[in-house]
């Protein structure tokens, strides 16, 4: 069995790294491509690259949420959105040279950060991530929970937030 | 992890074989043979669905249907595939070719990962999430975006408006699907679909949870057949406005692929309707009649699985070939003003019979398995 | 409240009707098939008498036709389909007199309208329904319909030479 279980761990590892490159060339792609049309659907691909990291993790629900939530809502919207804009065809232009510059910047100062919070924490991934399958009703009792460590205030006002995105929304689309 | 992936070979005691035979590369084998079923599985179930159809709806019009290649024309869906694998992909100028390319990718792939996880009979299922019936809507949500691709880089207008159509319904009846499934899940307290299953031994969902699971039942249907783009709800595809809709520009197997997955969508929705409400491929039961249930179980799991989910896709095309196409404002009009709010309305309807122990299992404690 | 009771009315009404339609199609979905398997059921294969195939002259035993040769077939047919040729003969008593030399009829251009069989003074021609019309060559379709050697049925003499009574009213009604 010990055997199996070698095989079982190489595969992970090369499925993980698949995913990892795969993750990593789409975000590049995402961020380079012209049509706007194509940033989204590359986009889509890295989301899609996540979900299959928690499923390699064994984190179901988080894999199906992130399926339905980014894959089949945001997404979905994205598109429709950049559909009904006015020439999602159109390649989009390159930006002036000073802004370039100062994007440069910031991202190279965002990946400086993640970078230094992951070099200094990598090691408590270990301890704190348990490649484990998480019910769905211990999730469902956390969220709902009003104890220490359980999350419905955050819930209730996300939800309140919603809400008045939503009748905002429809204020806005209402006024004449 | 990988392990779960092999429990249909399990069932047939070929998984011991491999064991013994393959020793630590057993694994792959049984990953690759049931990937190959499954594929197999597919591709034939859409043949059979597809000669079916046409057979069905042939006399639902008072005409015979198909009936010259091979007895009662039972060879026309493979003279089809011949026909459709010989067929010239067009390729169209000014086009995204990328995303045009990728489009029917997404449909088949969308639909395939959701079949993975059907229970097709006794430890028939490639895949038993925890969390199957949240995995089954998410993962079935992917293949709208093949459809607005495959609308937006056919550089077509019909085919843009075809793509927003089917957008809109998908995205608008996705939601009062899953609305329905989830009430189920109020019933039995398990998103898993092999838990479902077993807690439906003696007492199907649709008879635990009487008005609310019979409601919930009927919105599923509705809103599973709207999803699937067919029947009163293939808008998107009106043949009259938009030609074809988004596949219009599509030729060849690129277009079998959207076919293919039409059909696979019918027979997903069917069996994820059968798995969740009617008892999925357990034999009817009856609580205390030992005999006659074990005469039931010698008629096997997934004949049941399939008997039901056959019940459901004739009543679909039933639906489909009795009323006349939707406009879009009626379409969506169904939705939002009429399956949404009751929907809403019988989940919480469901959530008191739970909570008050009004259902039957908690009614006559004889039926709970 | 009038809102309500109209919205659980309308979708209850709705429900009864999908249902009235689903009961329809159901009982059509049993009912005997109308297809018609043509090349293998020719031989019971029924054409109603009323449909219109082919224009003939009908011809008795002694090989003796109704035409007399009139044109009035011709200048009725609305897309020229008819084409009469007539002869002059002399008979014994040494009147002259038309008679039918060829009658042709394009198969390919006719729309079966049947003027030319209302029309006809001396009910010479009628439509019968022979449907396997299909030829290889366009000029198969340009048929001749009498037969050769064919003349004229003579009329009985104690009839006097008129119209029958209303006959021409009688054909277009």
């Amino acid at each position: 069995m010990g055997d199996l279980g070698g095989l079982n761990i190489m595969a992970e590892q090369i499925i993980f790294y698949i995913l990892a490159v795969l993750i990593a060339i789409f975000s590049v792609l995402a961020v380079t491509s012209k049509h706007i049309i194509r940033s989204a659907t590359y986009l889509l691909f890295v989301l899609l690259g996540t979900a299959g990291l928690y499923i390699l993790l064994g984190y179901y629900y988080l894999f199906a949420v992130q399926i339905a939530v980014y894959a089949g809502g945001v997404m979905v919207l994205f598109i429709f959105a950049i559909l009904l804009t006015n020439r999602p065809g159109e390649k989009v232009k390159s930006e002036r040279k000073d802004r370039r510059i100062a994007a440069g910047i910031t991202s190279l100062a965002g990946i400086a950060f993640c970078g230094h919070i992951i070099y200094w924490n990598i090691n408590k991934v270990y301890s704190l991530v348990v490649p484990d399958e998480q019910k769905v009703q211990e999730i469902g009792l956390n969220l709902m929970g009003t104890e220490k460590y359980q999350y419905l205030l955050p819930f209730e006002f996300i939800s309140v937030l919603l809400l008045a995105c939503i009748v905002g929304a429809i204020m806005i689309a209402r006024r004449r | 992890m990988l392990l779960e992936f092999s429990q249909p070979l399990e069932y047939t005691g070929l998984a011991n074989w491999f064991d013994t035979t393959l020793g630590s590369w057993s694994l792959p084998v049984k990953l690759i043979l049931v990937a190959v079923a499954l594929l197999a599985a597919y591709a034939i179930i859409a043949m059979i669905l597809i000669y079916v159809e046409r057979k069905i709806t042939a006399f639902f019009q008072a005409r015979i249907g198909p009936n010259r290649v091979g007895k009662y024309g039972i060879l026309q869906s493979v003279a089809d595939v011949i026909k459709i694998l010989l067929k010239e992909i067009i390729h169209i100028n000014n086009v995204d070719k990328f995303l045009f390319f990728a489009a029917p990718f997404f449909m088949v792939v969308a639909s395939m990962l959701t079949f993975g996880a059907i229970p097709f009979g006794k430890a028939l299922q490639a895949v038993d999430f925890n969390i199957g019936v949240l995995y089954v809507t998410a993962v079935s949500s992917l293949g709208i975006i093949g459809v607005l691709l495959a609308g937006w880089s056919s550089n077509n207008k019909y085919s843009m408006i075809g793509a927003m159509r089917s957008g809109a319904q998908f995205v608008s009846y996705e939601l009062s699907a899953g609305f329905a499934l989830m009430t189920i899940v109020v019933l039995t307290g398990t998103m898993s679909f092999s838990e479902m299953i077993a807690k439906q031994e003696f007492c199907w969902n649709i008879f635990n949870g009487h008005i609310s699971s019979i409601i919930a039942f009927v919105i599923y249907l509705i809103s599973g057949h709207a999803e699937t783009n067919r029947g009163p709800f293939d808008l998107p595809e009106a043949e009259s406005e938009l030609t074809a809709g988004y596949h219009t520009e599509y030729s060849g197997l690129q277009f079998g692929f959207f076919y293919l997955a039409e059909y696979l969508n019918m027979f997903i929705i069917a069996s994820i309707a059968t798995t969740v409400f009617l008892g999925g491929w357990m034999p009817i039961q009856i609580h205390g009649f030992d005999g006659f249930n074990q005469v039931m179980w010698y008629i096997p799991s997934y004949a049941w699985f399939f008997g039901k989910t056959g019940v459901l896709i004739f009543l679909s095309l039933w639906v489909r070939w009795s009323f006349p196409r939707l406009r879009i404002d009626q379409l969506l009009n169904l939705e939002w003003k009429y399956l949404l709010p009751i929907n809403l309305v019988n989940i919480l309807v469901m959530v008191i019979l739970v909570i008050a122990g009004l259902t039957l299992t908690d009614l006559f404690p004889i039926l709970a398995s | 409240m009038n809102s309500i009771l109209k919205y659980f009315n309308g979708l209850f009404t709705g429900i009864k009707s999908l249902l009235i339609g689903m009961s329809v199609t159901w009982k059509e979905l049993w009912t005997k098939k109308v297809t018609q398997q043509y090349p293998e059921n020719r031989a019971t294969l029924v054409i109603s008498d009323r449909f219109r195939c082919e224009l003939t002259i009908p011809h008795d035993e002694n090989n003796e036709h109704a035409c007399t040769a009139c044109g009035i077939c011709q200048m009725n047919c609305p897309n020229g389909t008819i084409n009469v040729l007539s002869a002059m003969i002399e008979t014994e008593d040494g009147k002259k007199k038309k008679i039918l030399d060829t009658y042709t009829w394009d198969l390919g251009m006719c729309t079966f309208c049947n003027l030319c069989v209302i029309t006809c003074p001396s009910d010479a021609i009628k439509f019968n329904n022979q449907y396997e019309n299909a030829v290889f060559t366009r000029s198969k379709m340009i048929q001749k319909l009498n037969h050769k050697g064919s003349k004229l049925r003579e009329k009985k003499k104690e009839q006097p030479l008129k119209f029958p009574e209303g006959g021409l009213k009688d054909q277009v009604l």
